[in-house]
């Protein structure tokens, strides 16, 4: 059985200006990991950035992005990403940096574990939170995650935690 | 390294083959110019080196570490040395180095060896008369 394997890097995009991140679009994470394997790499790098590599899936409310490399060369393109820096989108320069949670086969398991790191990251809001009505909403929210077949489940999981954490 | 034995009187036919015997390669290259009239010092060479490193394999190429040994400036020919495990990476950027200041030029690598002492010898400049 002959199979192309890859390798899906779950990332976490991390701005120090919240509003900024929904500005963040694929084509833009794609251009400056492109330009950051380039740099660090060379042009060896960059030929093996195209063969087989894209951004999956990107939630520009939580700044959750799936990378996708091939199997044979992805930790030389994984140690070039704490190079970004920044990232340029409409006209605007964003200076961010990537946080790299979980390295996966497929996109299935990578979704898995986000919903774990999600449920986690609600629970440790949960004693954060003032008033007994955000309370609610966030037990709701842990109640209610689970692995269904759209990925809009766990999108709107995302969303409701993000809106937590802004009115904290 | 393996000392040989000499069993009784015939000589015994042994083969020693050494694996990573040593840490470093060394290379002789010459670097061949369209132009025969420039003249490179060691300095200029190692930095052309250095960027034909950096364009094929980025930063991180560019931070491998090698030594130009010894330079000769009338025929263009250096030693240089390498740790074994970036031999690859040199010797192929040399390879595609193609372009010293808009001039085409390229490095001819005459002799590779993990031992300093073999590259004295070359069995192709061997008269046999």
């Amino acid at each position: 059985m002959v199979r192309l394997k890859s390798r899906y890097l779950l990332c976490e995009v991390n701005v120090s200006d919240r509003s900024q991140l929904l500005l963040l679009d694929d084509r833009a994470i794609m251009v400056a990991v492109k330009a950051a394997v380039a740099r660090t790499h060379g042009d060896y790098g960059a030929a093996m950035c195209s063969i087989r590599f894209c951004v999956k899936y990107l939630n520009a409310h939580t700044g959750i992005v799936f990378l996708r490399f091939p199997k044979s060369c992805y930790k030389l393109l994984w140690s070039a990403l704490p190079f970004i820096t920044s990232v340029e989108t409409r006209g605007q320069k964003i200076p961010c940096f990537l946080n790299c949670l979980h390295v996966g086969g497929t996109i299935r398991t990578c979704q898995k574990f986000l919903i774990r790191y999600n449920t986690q990251q609600l629970h440790r809001m949960l004693p954060k939170c003032k008033s007994e009505e955000e309370k609610r909403q966030v037990r709701k929210a842990i109640l209610s995650c689970s692995l269904t077949e759209s990925k809009e489940a766990f999108e709107e999981d995302s969303e409701s935690e993000e809106e937590e954490e802004e009115e904290e | 390294m393996k000392q040989v034995e000499e069993k009784e009187e015939a000589s015994v036919y042994q083969r020693v083959v050494l694996k990573n015997a040593s840490p470093y390669h060394y290379l002789k290259v010459r670097l061949v110019l369209e132009d025969e009239s420039t003249r490179l010092s060691a300095v200029e060479l190692k930095y052309f080196i250095i960027t034909g490193l950096k364009s094929l394999y980025g930063e991180v190429g560019a931070a491998l570490n090698f030594d130009v040994l010894k330079y000769d400036e009338d025929t263009l020919t250096a030693f240089l040395r390498v740790y074994s495990r970036s031999l690859v990476k040199l010797w192929s950027s040399l390879t595609l180095l193609g372009s010293y200041q808009n001039k085409a030029c390229a490095f001819r690598v005459l002799q590779v060896s993990p031992f300093l002492l073999a590259l004295t010898g070359n069995s192709r400049d061997l008269q046999l008369d």
